[in-house]
């Protein structure tokens, strides 16, 4: 997919165009706080545009306005969310195929099925666990399919 | 599986999220943390898809240039690695050797870019085996990584490994009686190519080539004779070059002074004598010979090839030859060299004692008889033998006195500051007919 500016700036320009909106239409209190944040991960983002680990610090600034929409309205939390993370992916130039575009469709279905559950709770600790035993069950099916998947290629019989 | 800096640092992050989470039961923080940790599963979850793909494109095909060989050869090996690069990621692979085999000169490991592309790598390198035994060539190792994640493979499935490669054990000395009986004697010799000119001639005998019969001499006294051609004259020197063992010291420019001076020597036989002979040795090893070649460009390329520090499979170490022992027992038992002092005449007649056990227990060492084998399938008269002289030289010492025994003239080119005086196998050399410094 051809975009008219980089793809890395196209998602900024539509994360700073996100936050303005549920400035404008949301008018709340600390009104001025979303700005201010969007401004830090925008300056971080053009620090940071020669340095090796980017990804990490980008995300690292990006947090605080994630957290800041998503205590207001939890959509919006993932909506910028959603918006690091092409930012991401396209610094590393991993929006490049029709395969890479679905992969981040389904990262986009994760994590709004994980900001539905979280909608529905009241408390933490409920759906912290329900994540970590799914995490943890993912991660166990994959550590065993890679064990089995390493047994055949290393000469044993799968 | 190994977390790279990056993705070490966001796994901290997502820990201090949850933690926060917890501590101030946010909902908003735990919805930050949620979705970087489904992030990273999902890159994880991409990047061991696009592994297998490449583990599973691999194709490898490996050749050697011989399947059986003796301990110490040095034999050449080729492989063809093919995959297909994902996307996003980078693949290193490398041979892995058996073990008891040495890399005498090549690459066994190569990367690839980052973009998704069939690559093939061709690796041509040479090994020395040294130790005897079947060894199995074990497959590859295949290292991909991204900018999150690294991870290993080791490829030692039946499509990637083999072939198998006998190594036959050799000998340090020759058995006696070889072949030997009968009156008979069992000779690794080639035929003698002989000359243009005509030596002699003789009555035809039956089996003869009827192409040497001198149809002249036939007519002249109606009887059959043939023409016996003579050996080659004007014939080039036999350039050996005792490389040193990889595993001691040795001086650099002195070597480099002694490759030049390698080189120049091939140049000028090759430009007087049309062709050049060069023997590749490092200690009692035989390397390669590089038996009358006539184009330049391929000794030097060939010489290039091979002029370097080389692992040494057989070592000698202060191998004494019996002609020595002997020279020192005669020397022993001189009346003229008797001392009054009984103690020194004690000591002297351990002395001699020591030097007939050892004399009795001595064997031929095989390198004798392959510089022998060798010397005799060359047609040479003269040698030029250029070595750094680090080391033992009891090597060079066995084959100066093989070469003089077959009445080759012997030449040593040593490095310039060499102090032969001091130099333990001084009197190895005093065979040779000249020692000049290759500087």
């Amino acid at each position: 997919m051809k975009l008219p500016v980089r793809q890395d700036h196209g998602f900024f320009l539509l994360l700073a165009a996100g936050v303005l909106v549920f400035t404008v239409a949301a008018s709340p209190a600390s009104w001025y706080l979303y700005p201010l944040l969007l401004a830090l991960t925008g300056i971080v983002l053009y620090a940071t545009r020669t340095w090796k680990d980017r990804v990490f610090y980008i995300l690292c600034a990006g947090q605080p306005l994630v957290i800041a929409l998503s205590a207001a309205l939890v959509w919006a939390g993932l909506f910028a969310e959603w918006m690091l993370a092409g930012i991401v992916l396209a610094e590393l130039g991993m929006l490049s195929s029709r395969n890479d575009w679905l992969t981040s469709a389904a990262f986009c279905g994760a994590t709004l099925v994980i900001a539905a559950g979280i909608q529905a709770s009241n408390h933490v600790l409920l759906p912290l666990f329900i994540l970590t035993g799914i995490i943890a069950l993912f991660a166990a099916v994959r550590i065993l399919r890679d064990y089995q998947f390493r047994k055949q290629y290393s000469g044993a019989h799968p | 599986m190994r977390l790279k800096r990056c993705t070490q640092g966001i796994a901290l992050l997502v820990i201090l999220l949850f933690a926060c989470a917890l501590i101030l039961d946010d909902l908003a923080i735990l919805l930050a943390g949620s979705t970087l940790l489904a992030g990273l599963f999902g890159l994880w979850y991409s990047f061991d898809r696009r592994f297998r793909q490449a583990v599973v494109s691999v194709r490898v095909a490996r050749s050697l240039e011989r399947a059986v060989v003796r301990t110490g050869t040095t034999l050449r090996v080729k492989t063809a690695i093919t995959l297909q690069v994902p996307a996003h990621m980078q693949v290193s692979v490398s041979e892995i050797l058996p073990s008891g085999v040495v890399v005498q000169d090549g690459e066994i490991n190569a990367s690839s870019g980052t973009s998704a592309l069939p690559v093939t790598w061709k690796f041509a390198y040479r090994i020395t085996p040294v130790v005897h035994g079947t060894m199995q060539f074990s497959g590859i190792t295949l290292v991909a990584q991204d900018t999150f994640f690294e991870t290993s493979i080791v490829l030692s499935a039946e499509p990637f490994r083999g072939p198998v490669l006998s190594v036959q054990p050799r000998g340090l000395f020759e058995p006696s009686g070889r072949g030997s009986g009968a009156g008979n004697r069992e000779i690794e010799k080639m035929a003698v190519l002989s000359a243009l000119g005509v030596r002699s001639l003789r009555e035809y005998y039956a089996g003869d080539d009827l192409r040497r019969v001198d149809w002249k001499m036939t007519a002249k006294h109606n009887k059959l004779f043939v023409r016996e051609y003579a050996g080659i004259v004007n014939l080039p020197p036999l350039i050996i070059v005792d490389l040193p063992w990889r595993g001691a010291l040795y001086p650099g420019d002195e070597f480099a002074r002694m490759v030049a001076a390698v080189a120049g020597q091939v140049e000028h036989s090759t430009t007087m004598n049309h062709y050049s002979t060069v023997l590749l040795i490092s200690g009692p090893n035989i390397l390669h010979v590089i038996v009358e070649e006539k184009d330049l460009q391929r000794s030097l390329s060939e010489l290039r090839e091979w002029m370097h520090p080389v692992e040494r499979s057989a070592h000698f170490y202060r191998m004494t030859d019996r002609s020595d022992l002997r020279r020192r027992i005669r020397a022993l038992e001189d009346p003229s060299d008797r001392t009054p002092d009984p103690s020194l005449e004690k000591f002297l007649g351990s002395l001699k004692r020591q030097y007939l056990t050892s004399l009795e227990a001595q064997q031929t060492p095989a390198f004798n008889s392959q510089i022998g084998r060798t010397f005799s399938t060359l047609t040479v008269d003269e040698v030029y033998l250029f070595s750094l002289f680090t080391g033992d030289a009891s090597h060079l010492h066995q084959l100066i006195r093989q070469a003089k025994t077959m009445n080759l003239r012997v030449h040593v080119r040593v490095p310039k500051g060499l102090d032969l005086v001091s130099f333990p196998v001084s009197t190895g050399l005093l065979g040779a007919d000249t020692v000049e410094a290759f500087a």
